[in-house]
């Protein structure tokens, strides 16, 4: 009797079967959800934002510019405005609202350049970054302090006072050096491009001595 | 007797898979943390520069003051009615359950720190993850004899105009330059006097 209903089950076991993988495919459908996860894991992410590495100081920055390093790309992403009323020099414009642009993939997708975001401060060139960041975009560097350290240490930088170290006066002629390059100029700058002065030549007057009379007269 | 155990080997494979399946089911762990706004949202909400707000605007029912700065600073100053998480433990357990439960509750978060870039990080973080009433407190905080000084910043405000100055300091240079020559101009004659010398008086003589 059992055996006989054992069989009969058994007649269906393919179908069961069958049904039960269908079921399973259909929790298929639910997963997708997580394939929203896009980007890096925010664990990664929160590890990589807190870590400073991505700055990069307006001193190396500048060393690098004049030297013509050409693995380094900079790219603004202030508005249009602010881009052309200053930025630094060959920099790319990207605003912050076209960051995620086809065109602008290009850019920051890529691994030939060392990428250098920047901004007025490091604000929003630290929001690009984080954005590129949780997309995995390697390479990118944000500029510390953005534009305004930019104009207090390379092009005006602070005189040091007489009591610090030798490497702060190192550091201002350097700093004075980088700052002429991006065309602000000294007065005494001038010193060495005027003409060689004319050598005044002191005119000689010989006063001749008068030779001393001959006594005159005298007996 | 082998039609039979061919099937037998079929129902066997096949409650293994199913298995297999089931066990994969039941190990799937769902990621503690996961993005609900994606990218380019985010982007919309960072172009929008709502997320701002000023220190007077805080209102205290409906917002939490979160200080992501350190322990150590936080307990030697911080704002009233202000919360302390650290931005490196902001995914931790216990400071997730915080944030589901002021979700929960509606409340707006308003994050800040020593100065609004320090809390940029958190601020993205949390909006990504959903966290979408998170905000921004534009002030600098600092310490002038141990007292906690607050005070508002704008935010990427630019100090100079770069050209204007470099603009500047050629015309300086240049000016002093001409001044220079200016005074070049009169060089000073020098006048030599030669003194006559006195004839003599005619020496001896009778």
């Amino acid at each position: 009797m059992v055996k006989r209903k054992v069989a009969k089950v058994l007649a269906f076991r393919y179908k069961i079967l069958a049904g039960i993988l269908i079921i399973l495919a259909g929790g298929l459908v639910l997963l997708p959800k997580y394939e929203k996860h896009e980007g890096i894991k925010p664990e990664q992410l929160l590890s990589n934002v807190i870590s400073p590495e991505r700055y990069i100081s307006t001193d190396i920055l500048a060393d690098k510019l004049i030297n013509q390093d050409p693995s380094y790309l900079l790219i603004d992403v202030r508005d249009k405005e602010s881009y052309h009323t200053y930025t630094l020099p060959n920099a790319i414009n990207i605003p912050l609202a076209k960051l995620l642009d086809e065109d602008s993939e290009r850019y920051l997708n890529q691994d030939e350049y060392d990428v250098v975001l920047f901004s007025n401060d490091n604000f929003y060139a630290d929001q690009a970054w984080i954005l590129c960041n949780r997309l995995d975009y390697q390479n990118l560097h944000v500029l510390k302090g953005g534009i305004n350290q930019w104009f207090n240490t390379v092009i005006n930088p602070p005189k040091p006072l007489e009591n610090m170290p030798t490497e702060q006066f190192e550091l201002y002629s350097f700093r004075k050096a980088a700052s002429m390059y991006f065309g602000v100029a000294y007065p005494e700058q001038f010193k060495a491009v005027k003409k060689p002065k004319k050598k005044i030549v002191k005119k000689i007057i010989t006063v001749k001595k008068k030779k001393k009379a001959p006594a005159e007269g005298g007996c | 007797m082998k039609e039979l155990e061919k099937t037998k080997r079929i129902s066997i494979a096949s409650t293994l898979f199913i298995l297999v399946v089931l066990i994969a089911v039941l190990a799937f762990e769902r990621p503690k943390h996961m993005y609900k706004v994606n990218s380019v949202n985010t982007l919309e909400k960072l172009t929008s520069n709502d997320y701002f707000i000023s220190l007077n605007d805080v209102n205290i029912e409906n917002d939490i003051l979160i200080d992501v700065r350190n322990q150590f600073e936080y307990e030697k100053g911080h704002l009233k009615n202000a919360l302390n998480i650290y931005a490196p433990e902001i995914l931790s357990d216990t400071n997730s359950t915080i944030f589901e439960e002021l979700k929960e509750r509606d409340k707006t978060i308003v994050l800040y720190g020593a100065n609004p870039d320090e809390v940029n990080a958190p601020f993205m973080l949390l909006y990504q993850l959903g966290y979408t009433r998170v905000k921004i407190l534009a002030v600098e905080n600092s310490y002038v004899q141990n007292k906690l000084i607050t005070n508002a910043v704008d935010i990427e405000k630019s100090v100079a105009n770069v050209n204007a100055f470099i603009d500047e300091s050629i015309k300086k240079a240049t000016q002093s330059l001409k001044k220079k020559v200016v005074v070049r101009k009169k060089p000073r004659k020098k006048i030599i006097t030669v003194k006559k010398k006195k004839k003599a008086p005619a020496e001896g003589g009778c």
